[in-house]
């Protein structure tokens, strides 16, 4: 009995366990379930997060296309612009810069008769017209047209019709072409470049006049032989490569000093020039070589030879009877210049010219042949010197200060002429000396106040025409030969 | 006096040794820029904000360097005065 009892105990126990089984699988099952519902949820919201993404992502791309093809309309605008920027940049054919001066001269002259005379608050005004033309890559053309003139008066001064001097010497308000020529370049690839400079020559402002007016060379040939205007062709040969030296150019010159050119030759209405059989055409040749000073920066060496052939004694006489060739003259040069020596500030510059004059024996009226009296056709020499130096304060340069000193000989002669400086001092036959202080105002404008201090020793400096003759109170009209010129100035410069 | 004007020559000579245009030379070769592709009012711009600076890298010079660039570039720049000589 107790057996039966037992077994039905057994059984009823593993009936209620496995009914216990049973629903705690249930209770798994249901929370399994309720996993995966919150999963599908989770699943559903995420998907529908992606898919709002989704459609943002696609709206954002679309918004960045759109934006792209609007920027690229802009890009389009641009250019279009730019273009034409470009177009109107290209049509402007031909560049202007400007140059202008105003100077305030004091001059007092002294007389050989011990007169003297004080031209005091003379005011005068340059204008240059600076011109630059980038034809193509093998030629360019530069000019300048230039207004010099006095305040008050527009008197044009004789001096003007010397063809040298248009534009360099003060006169009335008429603009003149002081330089026009085209740069032909040749062979520029090659180890040997050649270029061919013809027209109104750069013969003006040569080094070392550069200083003073505190801008880069200005000019070609060194300012105590050459200054003024040059008609003529110039070939440049740029040694740099072939010498293994950089700035080494060899210039073969050729100009026209004076020509012939009366009405009487005109054809019709055709101005056919010159043509006469009593003078001839004064015609210059010239070799100049330029170089650097190896491992020196900024430096410049040049030394040169030109002669100047058939002299006519008055370019502006047209009286062929009275007019003549009266020689012929050598001018060999050399000088050095350092700009900011060794990074120091300091400029300095030294030139030396020797001139050797032909005279033929023939006269010009009664003021005598070439540097000589009428009949006398002994060669004539003469020597200068030109020394000077600038010296910029502290690291702005704002102050500067210069100092120059030229010295000629009795018969020295050159061809400055047409020197912006209105007494032509590079051509004394004597002693020269100036001082100066330049403020610089900005990149491009500049004051100097200077003293220029001329002893003339002998006379007719810069004229070709007449014996030198020792200036003393006894010399011929010794109260019109200037023994000696001071003059105190204020100049204001602008190269922009 | 001579001792005087000798020490003179000799500060004048060598108070500012320092061979700028070398020291721009390298900079400008370093940070490849090229003076002539701008005017002197653009490098200028350049040199007023350091954003611009940032685009040509301008910005990791110190100062010095900044001002010996600074003014190589503008005296190179493209409307900067040039030599006027025959035939270059």
């Amino acid at each position: 009995m107790n057996r039966y009892i037992l077994i039905v105990l057994m059984f009823l126990v593993s009936i209620d366990a496995q009914a216990t089984d049973d629903v705690s699988e249930k209770s798994l099952v249901q929370e399994l379930l309720k996993e995966v519902r919150a999963l599908r949820k989770e699943v559903d919201s995420l998907k529908a997060d992606r898919n709002i993404k989704q459609k943002e992502l696609v709206q954002e791309v679309q918004t960045i296309k759109k934006a792209q093809i609007e920027n690229a309309q802009a890009i389009e605008d641009v250019n279009e612009y730019t273009e034409e920027v470009e177009a109107n940049s290209f049509k402007d054919k031909l560049d202007f810069g400007l140059g202008f001066k105003t100077n305030l001269d004091n001059f007092t002259k002294k007389y050989a008769s011990g007169r003297k005379v004080s031209s005091n608050n003379v005011w005068s005004n340059k204008l240059m017209l600076n011109m630059k033309a980038d034809i193509s890559d093998d030629m360019n053309f530069y000019g300048r047209l230039s207004m010099f003139k006095y305040w008050g008066t527009s008197n044009v001064h004789k001096y003007t019709y010397y063809d040298n001097m248009q534009g360099r010497a003060p006169s009335n308000s008429a603009l003149y072409v002081e330089r026009a020529y085209l740069n032909w370049f040749l062979f520029q690839d090659s180890f040997l470049p050649l270029s061919f400079t013809i027209g109104r020559q750069p013969s003006s402002d040569g080094p070392s006049n550069q200083f003073k007016d505190n801008v880069l060379r200005k000019g070609t040939y060194s300012g105590l032989l050459y200054d003024g205007a040059a008609d003529g062709i110039v070939l440049t040969a740029n040694l740099s490569t072939v010498l293994d030296n950089p700035g080494t150019y060899l210039r073969l010159g050729y100009a026209k000093g004076y020509a012939y050119n009366e009405s009487e030759n005109d054809v019709g209405n055709a101005f056919i020039g010159a043509s006469n059989n009593d003078i001839e055409d004064t015609n210059v040749f010239g070799v100049f070589l330029d170089t650097t000073i190896p491992n020196i920066d900024n430096s410049l060496v040049q030394i040169s030879y030109s002669r100047m052939i058939d002299i006519v004694a008055n370019p502006l006489d047209a009286n062929t009877t009275e007019n003549e060739n009266i020689g012929d003259v050598d001018l060999y040069g050399a000088m050095v210049e350092f700009t900011n020596f060794n990074n120091s500030n300091l400029d300095l510059f030294a030139h030396y010219g020797h001139s050797v004059a032909h005279p033929n024996g023939k006269g010009y009226r009664n003021y005598g042949g070439l540097l000589s009296s009428n009949g006398d056709t002994s060669d004539k020499s003469g020597d200068s010197i030109w020394l000077g130096s600038r010296y910029g304060f502290g690291k702005k340069q704002r102050f500067k200060v210069g100092l120059e000193y030229n010295h000629g000989s009795e018969n020295w002669i050159n061809l400055t002429q047409g020197s912006f400086d209105i007494y032509n001092k590079l051509a004394t036959r004597g002693d020269a000396y100036e001082a100066y202080l330049m403020y610089v105002i900005n990149r491009y404008a500049n004051i100097r106040l200077g003293y220029v201090n001329v002893n003339y020793d002998y006379t007719g400096s810069g004229w070709f025409v007449g014996e030198s003759k020792k200036i003393n109170s006894s010399v011929d009209n010794a109260d019109t030969t200037v023994e000696n010129l001071e003059s105190i100035y204020l100049k204001m410069n602008v190269n922009f | 006096m001579i001792k005087k004007t000798f020490l003179i020559l000799t500060f004048i000579f060598y108070s500012n040794l320092y061979a700028n245009e070398d020291a721009a030379k390298t900079m400008v070769h370093k940070l490849s820029l090229s003076a002539g592709s701008k005017a002197i009012k653009q490098w200028e711009r350049i040199f007023s904000s350091i954003k611009k600076m940032k685009r040509y890298k301008i910005d990791t010079l110190n100062s010095g360097e900044k001002e010996i660039l600074k003014e190589y570039l503008i005296n190179h720049a493209i409307d900067s005065d040039q030599p006027t000589v025959a035939g270059i």
